[in-house]
């Protein structure tokens, strides 16, 4: 039955008093964004916390910034609608905002968050493989004070993370995209337009005229986190991209990959589409980045 | 076509406002005073024998008020099929066994819903497993498990159908096509979760508010399930969210709501969960088609055979009236000079099966459109002419099963084929492009008496008052298709009135005549319009009288009753006002109120239908040749539901019947292991939504059925049914590759495409 169980609902003014709610109530407290997944978990009968400390109120966190030294930075609170819409994120990093508008549906984005969708680490979301591939990095406040994590050494397995107790993402950052690099992000699934990914892969690529300088490639779904496809990089770093290239790539990264099948798609499926999603985006990827 | 006033007219729905608005009230928005809530406890195992409940626990939660199991009730078998009492296989609540994963054990109802939830976590019940049977195959085979004892083989229900010489046609035949199909279950998926509202009197008499589609139906199975009599009960259908066949039975939570409500002095509401209607809720029937049909060179049919197993699940539910359907319709849309029919309903344990919007033609009749596609392509014929070479025609009759006295089924046909641009399409689309068609006919209500209800079909009472409105009175259920619009509309137009002027009381046992089958089989338009035409005729036959004494007219007058106005059709003005006359014919009669009733009960017309529907839809996709994936560009439908009486209603049931199909055919799909369902919410059970929705023409075909009020006929059920085959053949015109098991899913193209011939010599296509 979906009902939500009794909870007290804290809300915090700044972020050294949502860590220290954290640290008093320890395992009985979950933090809460939009609570897109959270309140669905609770009333799916998955957890049952006895305290939810809501990080609404904690001014500023909802900021969405763009600075063309340092980059983006996209805070905790800030919505997938509004990030979706972002003029600057429109602008600098189209995948980015692209990968916001394709996570679930008009609803959940004017709730959910960036950060609450990395942070709930399901190997399906939208928003991870996008930023990963741009080298995108945590800030992250705790008992210990602030630090600065890679998104790439975050995600530990469906559900976990690196972070520590009393520990909250308070923005992702992302880098100032170098010259001529293109961006690309695809996913399927077996609703048409409006679905949770069954599969999917972004890339960054940084061109040279013809050549791929440099390449990270994610795909997701396709095993316990996003994974990096290390090897069909290698098949393209410093080459010139062709589609016998491509190919070799999309079925390294296939290789790469464990896909298991689900409700959502067999493994078989998956593996499959992995080469096909790695040329898809590869091509588009580096047509971009040749502007 | 003949022009009306009010009928054929875009006149807004009775309900819009108050959903719009959102103070429409359903079932589960009501509260009475004291009212308890209720909830089921579900079976967690396929099949198993029950050994022990213990609800001592449960009972002791402060809180709970009532706790039941099968034991405390009267122990009373139910099913619609109530003429043949045999196939009456469900109890409200278990009894000794348990049949599928969800069927219902035991009930409580608490002061609020956590107590009521906390309790079912305190009932303890001891199975004793045994082992399962969960597909048709397995089920009918010798040694199988038996899921209930009067029917050792699994079968419950066997339909057979036979005319012409079935071997000899064969025989005779150029071409002749054998193929097995399969579909799959799929769920009405209503936006409305059942619910249901029980209240019992100082005199113990029942009043049960639900969400249903058969308020009588509801009544009489109540009524013998509690040992009660049926007039003892009233059953009020609130506004309700759909139903498309999931709601047409009595079901275990109306039996405990009342129950209950007896047991306790207090009200108690039931409602279930979405994730309870996916485990737990009716589905369409999954089938297994064996279709062998035959041809001569020049596309003309011979003859067709087929055999069908349905997977019903662990209790009948309506998979009687399906497994007849799905043979009726296997004869339907085109001329078969010989045609053999056997209908299997196999039980398994899974969820039953039921009624789901076609009733078992959307499955038997994706077999027809299928095979015909494959004919067509293998005998080099275009398959719109095949069909056309084909198709019945106004005034074929099949002997016990359909006479059709309207069909615009050879101008749909011709109409589909030139708003798609048909020809030019099938020629030039380009790679990973397809078009593709596919038919249907539907009942306009059933005939067969299944039920045994010893009242008329339909029934309306018509009151006409001295300030010129009426007040309608039947027992229709309007589940939001729009039958309480559609049955004013015609009301308004025997009577000259304006809708305005008219009330309507629907769906009320205890309010509204005796009786009604209720909202299923596109019955409401045909079998309620005519009742209520008969009751208004007897109305204006009075008022025609009176205004003719009061002029002194000559008996051969033909009298009118149009604008508000009585009068002699060719002396408009010896007449008077609609409300003048009421009041005149009342003061006549001692001032008795002026009220008539009418029925309809079919007569003369075989064993399935009154009037049947035609209709063809064309189908444009792009398939994704990597990916798999198909989007529809667009929809043609061309349909022939006789006279329109509201164009936008019937637009309204076309745009939900494309979704649905659309559903039915690409996404939608219960994934099971063994008997237990894994997806029971939305994120994972497939259903299209607004932004999947193509864009889509639709033309309607002018005939006039004479059976139906002002030559109406269905429009609700049949469009569900051309989708799935519309699109599977532009699947097969884009990509080559041929389904013959729904869903179509991108993983079945690509693997269908890396079997064609050409694939395995040609590499495939670079994007």
């Amino acid at each position: 039955m979906m009902r939500l169980s009794h909870f007290d609902f804290l809300a915090p003014a700044t972020i050294e008093e949502a860590v220290g709610l954290l640290q008093s109530k320890g395992a009985d407290a979950r933090l809460m964004a939009g609570g897109t997944d959270l309140l669905m978990k609770i009333k799916l009968g998955a957890i049952k916390p006895g305290f939810i400390i809501s990080l609404k109120k904690i001014g500023g966190l909802d900021q969405i910034s763009f600075d063309p030294t340092t980059g983006l930075t996209i805070g905790a609170t800030a919505l997938l609608a509004d990030v979706a819409d972002h003029p600057d994120i429109l602008k600098h990093y189209p995948t980015v905002a692209q990968a916001a508008r394709g996570t679930a549906n008009v609803q959940v984005r004017n709730m959910g968050t960036v950060i609450g969708n990395l942070c709930n680490a399901s190997p399906a979301s939208d928003n991870a493989p996008t930023l990963l591939a741009m080298e995108a990095v945590l800030h992250i406040a705790g008992p210990e004070g602030k630090r600065k994590l890679p998104l790439d050494q975050f995600f530990k397995g469906p559900g976990m993370t690196a972070l520590k107790p009393s520990e909250i993402v308070t923005a992702v950052g992302v880098p100032v995209l170098p010259p001529n690099a293109g961006t690309a992000y695809i996913s399927l699934s077996a609703r048409g337009k409006l679905d949770c990914t069954a599969v999917g892969a972004a890339v960054m690529v940084t061109m040279s005229g013809d050549v791929c300088k440099d390449i990270r490639l994610f795909v997701a779904s396709c095993g316990p986190t996003p994974l990096r496809a290390v090897k069909a990089e290698e098949i393209i770093r410093g080459k010139q991209i062709s589609d016998d290239l491509l190919a070799q790539a999309g079925s390294q990264a296939s290789q790469e990959s464990r896909p298991i099948t689900d409700l959502r798609a067999s493994g078989e499926y998956r593996t499959k589409m992995i080469s096909v999603l790695t040329e898809r985006v590869i091509t588009e990827a580096s047509k971009k980045a040749r502007g | 076509m003949k022009e009306y006033s009010i009928v054929g007219k875009h006149v807004p729905r009775n309900d819009a406002r108050a959903k719009a608005t959102g103070s429409a009230l359903y079932t589960d928005d009501m509260k009475l005073p004291g009212m308890l809530h209720g909830r089921l406890l579900r079976s967690p195992l396929a099949h198993a024998r029950i050994v022990r409940i213990d609800t001592s626990r449960a009972e002791s939660l402060p809180g709970v008020r009532c706790v039941i199991t099968g034991e405390d009730t009267p122990k009373v078998k139910y099913g619609n099929w109530r003429l043949f009492p045999d196939t009456q296989d469900e109890y409200p609540l278990a009894v000794d066994k348990v049949r599928f994963i969800g069927d219902e054990v035991a009930a409580v109802a608490a002061v609020d819903l956590d107590t009521a939830e906390e309790a079912l976590g305190l009932i303890e019940v001891e199975y004793e497993e045994l082992p399962g049977v969960f597909d048709v195959d397995s089920a009918i085979r010798e040694g199988a498990p038996v899921l209930h004892d009067y029917c050792p083989n699994n079968v419950s229900v066997n339909r057979k159908i036979q005319y012409g010489d079935i071997d000899k046609a064969f025989a005779e035949s150029d071409y002749v096509r054998e193929d097995v199909f399969t579909v799959h279950a799929v769920s009405p998926a209503y936006l409305e979760p059942c619910s249901a509202m029980a209240q019992s009197d100082l005199d113990g008499r029942i009043t049960l508010w639900t969400s249903t589609q058969v308020p009588y139906i509801v009544q009489c199975l109540l009524a013998s399930t509690l040992k009660m009599r049926e007039n003892d009960i009233r059953v009020i259908k609130p506004y309700v969210g759909g139903g498309f066949g999931g709601k047409m039975e009595l079901r275990a939570w109306e039996f405990c709501a009342a129950f209950m409500a007896r047991k306790t002095g207090r009200p108690v509401k039931f409602t279930l969960s979405r994730e309870e209607e996916f485990l737990a809720g009716r589905r369409r029937h999954a089938m297994k088609l064996y279709s062998k049909v035959g041809f001569k060179k020049d596309g003309t049919l011979t003859g067709k055979d087929l055999r069908i197993h349905l997977d019903g699940g662990a209790y009948n539910a309506m998979g009687p009236t399906a497994t007849f359907l799905c043979g009726n319709f296997g004869a339907m849309l085109y001329r078969y000079p010989s045609y053999r029919f056997l209908g299997e309903h196999v039980y398994t344990n899974k969820p039953p099966a039921s009624a789901m919007r076609g009733f078992g033609a959307p499955q038997s009749i994706f077999a027809t459109e299928t095979q015909m596609n494959i004919a067509a392509e293998e005998l080099g014929i275009d398959p719109i002419e095949i069909r056309i070479k084909n198709a019945q025609v106004s005034g074929d009759e099949i002997p016990e099963v359909a006479t059709v006295s309207s069909c615009g089924f050879i101008e749909a046909l011709e109409k589909a084929a030139e708003m798609s641009g048909w020809k030019e399409k099938r020629k030039s689309l380009k790679d990973g492009r397809g078009i593709g068609i596919g038919c249907y006919s539907f009942i306009s209500g059933g005939v067969f008496n299944w039920f045994n209800t010893q009242y008329p079909f339909s029934a309306a009472e018509v009151r006409v008052f001295g300030d010129g409105t009426a007040h309608l009175l039947t027992m229709a259920a309007d589940i939001g298709q729009g039958c309480d619009t559609v049955l004013k509309q015609i009301l308004c137009e025997e009577l000259g009135l304006k809708m305005e002027d008219i009330r309507i009381t629907s769906a009320d046992t205890a309010t509204t005549p005796q009786a009604d089958l209720g909202a299923w089989g596109s019955r409401l338009t045909l079998m309620n319009g005519n009742a209520i035409v008969e009751a208004a005729r007897k109305i204006k036959a009075q008022l025609f009288g009176t205004v003719s004494a009061k002029y002194n007219l000559n008996v051969i007058y033909d009298m009118e009753c149009k604008n508000g106005r009585v009068y002699p059709a060719n002396k408009p003005d010896r007449g008077m006002s609609f409300a003048e006359a009421v009041a005149m014919t009342q003061k006549a009669n001692r001032g008795e109120p002026l009220v008539a009733f009418g029925y309809y009960t079919p007569r003369g017309k075989g064993l399935v239908t009154p009037a049947f529907s035609f209709g063809a839809q064309v189908a444009e996709v792009e398939v994704d040749k990597q990916t798999g994936i198909v989007e529809v560009k667009k929809f043609w439908t061309a349909h022939d539901c006789g006279t329109v009486v509201n164009p936008k209603a019937v637009e309204g049931q076309l745009e939900g019947a494309i979704q649905m199909g659309l559903g039915y055919t690409l996404s939608e799909q219960f994934i099971m292991d063994g008997g237990k369902t894994l997806n029971t919410h939305f994120l994972d059970y497939k259903m299209p939504n607004a932004m999947d929705m193509p864009p889509s023409e639709v033309a309607h075909i002018d005939t006039y059925e004479p059976e139906g009020p002002m030559g109406a006929k269905e429009a609700g059920e049949g469009l569900a049914i051309p989708t799935a085959p519309a699109i599977a053949e532009a699947v097969f015109h884009a990509t080559g590759y041929r389904c013959r098991d729904l869903p179509i899913t991108p993983e079945k193209i690509l693997n269908g495409m890396e079997e064609l011939p050409q694939a395995k010599s040609k590499p495939a296509a670079r994007k």
